[in-house]
């Protein structure tokens, strides 16, 4: 997609040290530990990361939508220069639907089972926009057909148990898209679907986007699904973005370890069948105690000591678009130098002629 | 239209077996004929009692068999006549006083039913909004205050403080009064009988309620911009009410039940103390009436449920 152009206006996003923990019976869960970021009308961000990475919870903290007890929110979201931290439930109503709007993972159980999908639709429509009934159906029944879905008129009557679930997730889009938000989440919006419906949905959402000059934020756990389709990747570990670039420079030189790895997860069509599937070893760090240096060093192969106990903190690179946080980012001498070691140790264990 | 077939042949069957059972039981179980002419049935040397006897058997079938009087019977029920009461010579007739009596149970039940379906909705409503918050205990508390309750206690104390102390509401039911005034007769007892139903449906809606509120699609519709009344009445209550529906469908034999100890309190001449009533003088005709109107009942309240079933959630229709 086009590339973002670093414009001087003021963002229409903007968040600056965000902090969203849980308190629970084991703890203080630090799900969002200190994310900034801003975005710009019409650009999109993509945001990656494992199960578990705080992703989810970003974009809920962003839009407001945690619920409130047991809930510590810190820091500052700026949207359209208002904040929105410490607006009461009431005033964020009002922004919901109309301004921010989010489509959900799981099409199958995000639209409500026992009403029409006409009404879903319309729902918002009268709400923010004060149509009448026919006006807000009319709409709707334009909604469907953006989203293109056949026969919109008769899908209006349906319920959502007779729609496909590539067709459920239009719809979704057409609710979120109904009131013309500026700023749309899409919460992994293609992982409960078929892989041949994944990219039409990927593609419907980021041509809704130019069309209407939302902006996006993609969250996902599939580095390839945002590959074509943001303008800048955020990639999160551990509550924290490890990694941000312009989506072309973070795919030719990422520099974070963790990024190296998501990118060497993703199954390649050259390769042989039956490659075993490269793996990140571990799991996410246990977010009520997290590792005291950098999260992703337990499980880094090229963590050092200093790795271990010191926290790294957001490096620019000579693209001041792209930062990262890592002491021994790849391409370092260390890096090389752990590299060789690594694939040294390889070639001792491997039996066969294989490389 | 083959399920409603099979409901209809389902309801017959059951109303077949229950009037065979309790006709059986009735007749096994008691002697018919000594409940009707008392001690004089055992005196059978006597030669006028003798004659006595056999003029009773014969009018009252008593010298045929018993599945020959089980199918005799069973033709005059399906034509109306629910035969004689034995403790009255007969007079009048059992259809006639189930037609006084059925119209002030069923006002009473469907008064009650109605009141409990009322007060339960938004009682969990509420309830569920606030879950595991200082309202919600204290809802807990008095719902189960409530259950706790025995009726006929709830009963004499909302008589002694709406009646008696406060005179809101007539002590006594008094037939000949116009409609509207029964009514206001029998609000107390139909109280009586909604407030334990009320707070049985109110914990089972809202612990539905607290689960549905779980759901993706609660959350999509807050995320639409929907104010908290809007989400719980619009989105979460439909789909809430299955158990809910079920649970009122069953009570209503619960409620009959409760019924009997409530038109007692308030005495309330319908068909639950006329049951007690038949029960004691072993008048088995009246009883077995009785029977068969209630089984009935339960099965016209299933039908309205699954009817209802399919109102509320598209994916029961066929």
């Amino acid at each position: 997609m086009n590339d973002s152009d670093p414009r001087t206006t003021t963002p229409l996003l903007e968040v600056s040290d965000l902090k969203t923990y849980f308190r629970t019976e084991r703890g203080t869960v630090k799900a969002v530990d200190g994310v900034s970021f801003s975005l710009q009308r019409g650009q999109s961000l993509g945001i990656v990361g494992e199960s578990g990475s705080g992703k989810t919870v970003l974009s809920r903290s962003i839009m407001g939508l945690l619920g409130r007890t047991n809930l510590i929110r810190e820091g500052s979201i700026k949207f359209n220069g208002q904040e929105l931290m410490g607006l009461s439930v009431k005033e964020m109503r009002s922004i919901w639907g109309q301004e921010m709007s989010m489509i959900f993972q799981d099409p199958m159980t995000s639209l409500n089972p026992v009403m029409k999908i006409g009404r879903q639709i319309a729902e918002p429509l009268m709400l923010h926009l004060g149509m009448n009934k026919s006006e807000a159906r009319l709409t709707a029944e334009k909604l469907l057909t953006d989203v293109r879905i056949p026969e919109p008129q008769r899908r209006l009557n349906q319920y959502p148990h007779e729609l496909s679930g590539g067709m459920r997730q239009r719809v979704m889009i057409a609710i979120a898209l109904a009131c013309g938000p500026t700023l749309l989440f899409a919460d992994e919006p293609t992982t409960a679907l078929d892989v041949t419906v994944q990219a039409e949905i990927l593609h419907l959402i980021n041509e809704q986007r130019v069309d209407r000059n939302m902006s996006l934020i993609l969250v996902t756990h599939n580095i390839g699904v945002v590959a074509g389709n943001t303008d800048v990747i955020a990639v999160m570990y551990g509550g924290k973005i490890v990694e941000k670039a312009p989506t072309k420079t973070l795919f030719s030189s990422y520099k974070m370890p963790y990024t190296e790895a998501l990118m060497r997860s993703i199954p390649k069509l050259r390769q042989a069948s039956h490659t075993r599937l490269a793996t990140i070893p571990g799991r996410p760090p246990d977010m009520v105690n997290p590792p005291l240096g950098c999260n992703f060093a337990p499980r880094c192969a090229y963590a050092r000591p200093k790795c271990l106990v010191e926290e790294p903190g957001l490096t620019v690179t000579e693209n001041p678009e792209h930062v990262y946080a890592c002491f021994y980012p790849v391409g370092s001498p260390e890096y090389h130098e752990r590299k060789l070691e690594l694939s040294q140790r390889s070639d001792l264990l491997s039996t066969g002629g294989q490389n | 239209m083959k399920f409603w077939m099979q409901r209809v042949a389902m309801a017959i069957l059951l109303l077949l077996s229950v009037s065979a059972l309790t006709f059986g039981a009735m007749n096994v179980l008691g002697d018919p004929l000594f409940n009707i002419l008392g001690p004089l049935a055992g005196d059978v040397n006597n030669p006028k009692s003798a004659a006595l006897i056999e003029e009773v058997k014969a009018k009252y079938d008593l010298d045929k068999p018993l599945p020959v009087r089980y199918v005799k019977w069973l033709g005059d029920f399906a034509t109306g006549d629910m035969g004689v009461q034995f403790s009255t010579d007969g007079q009048p007739p059992v259809s006639g006083l189930i037609k006084e009596r059925i119209p002030r149970t069923i006002t009473l039940l469907i008064m009650a039913q109605l009141l409990a379906v009322m007060i339960s909705i938004p009682w969990a409503a509420i309830t569920a909004a606030r879950a595991g918050k200082r309202s919600d205990k204290i809802s807990t508390m008095n719902s189960f205050f409530l259950l706790a309750m025995p009726n006929f206690a709830l009963a004499i104390l909302l008589k002694y403080i709406f009646s008696l102390k406060l005179g809101w509401f007539p002590l006594t039911y008094k037939a000949i009064d116009p409609y509207f005034e029964r009514l206001r007769q029998i609000f107390l007892a139909a109280v009586t009988i909604a407030l334990p139903a009320a707070a049985v449906y109110q914990r089972l809606l809202r612990t539905d309620l607290i689960t549905t509120l779980q759901q993706d699609f609660i959350l999509m519709a807050r995320a639409k911009g929907l104010s908290r009344s809007r989400v719980i009445f619009r989105h979460a209550i439909r789909p809430s009410m299955f158990s809910f529906i079920t649970v009122v469908g069953l009570n209503t034999g619960g409620l009959i039940g409760g019924s009997i100890v409530v038109e007692t309190v308030f005495r309330i001449p319908g068909i639950g103390s006329s049951l007690v009533e038949s029960v004691l003088r072993e008048d088995f005709p009246v009883v077995l009436a009785i029977v068969i109107l209630i089984a009935l009942a339960f099965v016209i309240i299933n039908v309205l449920v699954d009817i209802l079933y399919s109102i509320i959630d598209p994916r029961v229709r066929r």
